[in-house]
């Protein structure tokens, strides 16, 4: 038998081992899931403003259209958030693992760095503004 | 506890950890996966030995693998202890049902999704109290960690399956 056979044979093996509900409980965990991503990737407002909040506060609200670098000072030291060409990012950050800085450029929704305790999101400034400039 | 128990909860605990450790060295191409492989172990220990050792597995992986790391106490810790204690619990609860209900893919399903639920949960609570940003990242996570629970259970029945030959 090829070796590629034999991985065949092990995966029938293994899901012959599983049950319905298991097959159930992923589809209807999954659909739920990629629906709630859909949901937010429509329903998140789409904003002009960059909204930069450390532990709860929000401390600056840029138009996401001027070129700028501002650090940030959370609990572990300084996040550089950068914002140029329409998009923002976290350029540097103090924590650990960095996740914040390897999620790269965004043009919607958020970044979060939460050893950092800081949120950078994208977003109008308010519903007020919103509704003036539509 | 006998000491053939403490001899085998602390050997399962090393392979956590271990595994713990390894799969952090591994470059991910998506920033926030985290493969979770460390809940095998607590699957099995959880299947074979029972809730309390499940406990006591997870428990000292979670220490253990955040003194290596350096974590220890830090928000990263909370997330990690909270996220393991629910889903350790969780899929004890899943078990209860008997194997003829779920396989351990459908326990692992419920110990990734209780896991994720729980992070968010306590990062909302502790660290970022922000709905928003929550409610953006959650379809995320939840959804890589059904994929990575449904691999984890998938192992977990071929282990068991080579142990039992």
């Amino acid at each position: 038998m090829s070796p590629d056979q034999e991985v065949i044979r092990m995966l029938l093996r293994v899901i012959k081992s599983t049950r319905p509900l298991d097959w159930v409980l992923f589809v209807v965990l999954l659909s739920l899931s990629l629906s709630g991503m859909f949901f937010a990737k429509t329903i998140y407002p789409s904003g002009n403003w960059v909204l930069i909040e450390v532990d709860g506060k929000l401390l600056y609200r840029f138009s996401l259209f001027e070129e700028r670098t501002v650090s940030v000072k959370g609990p572990m030291g300084y996040t550089t958030v950068e914002i140029r060409d329409g998009r923002v990012r976290v350029k540097d950050s103090p924590c650990p693992e960095k996740i914040c800085v390897r999620q790269g450029w965004i043009q919607k929704g958020v970044i979060i760095c939460l050893p950092n305790r800081v949120v950078v999101r994208v977003g109008g400034e308010d519903n007020r503004v919103d509704a003036i400039t539509g | 506890m006998r000491s053939q128990d403490k001899r085998r909860i602390a050997t399962l605990a090393a392979y956590a950890i271990v595994l713990h450790l390894l799969e952090r060295m591994i470059p991910t191409p998506i920033p926030w996966l985290r493969l979770g492989l460390a809940n095998i172990i607590t699957l099995l220990a959880l299947i074979i030995y029972g809730l309390r050792a499940a406990l006591f597995i997870s428990l000292i992986r979670v220490l253990l693998g955040s003194l290596f790391i350096g974590t220890f106490l830090g928000p990263g810790f909370i997330l990690s202890l909270g996220g393991a204690l629910t889903s350790t619990f969780a899929m004890a609860g899943g078990n209860l049902l008997g194997e003829r209900v779920f396989s351990p893919m459908g326990l692992s399903l419920i110990g990734a999704y209780s896991h994720v639920l729980t992070q968010l949960f306590l990062a909302y609570l502790i660290f970022i109290r922000q709905f928003e940003a929550i409610l953006w990242v959650a379809p995320f996570l939840l959804t890589l960690g059904l994929l990575t629970g449904l691999l984890n259970g998938l192992i977990c029945i071929k282990v068991l399956q080579e142990i039992k030959g």
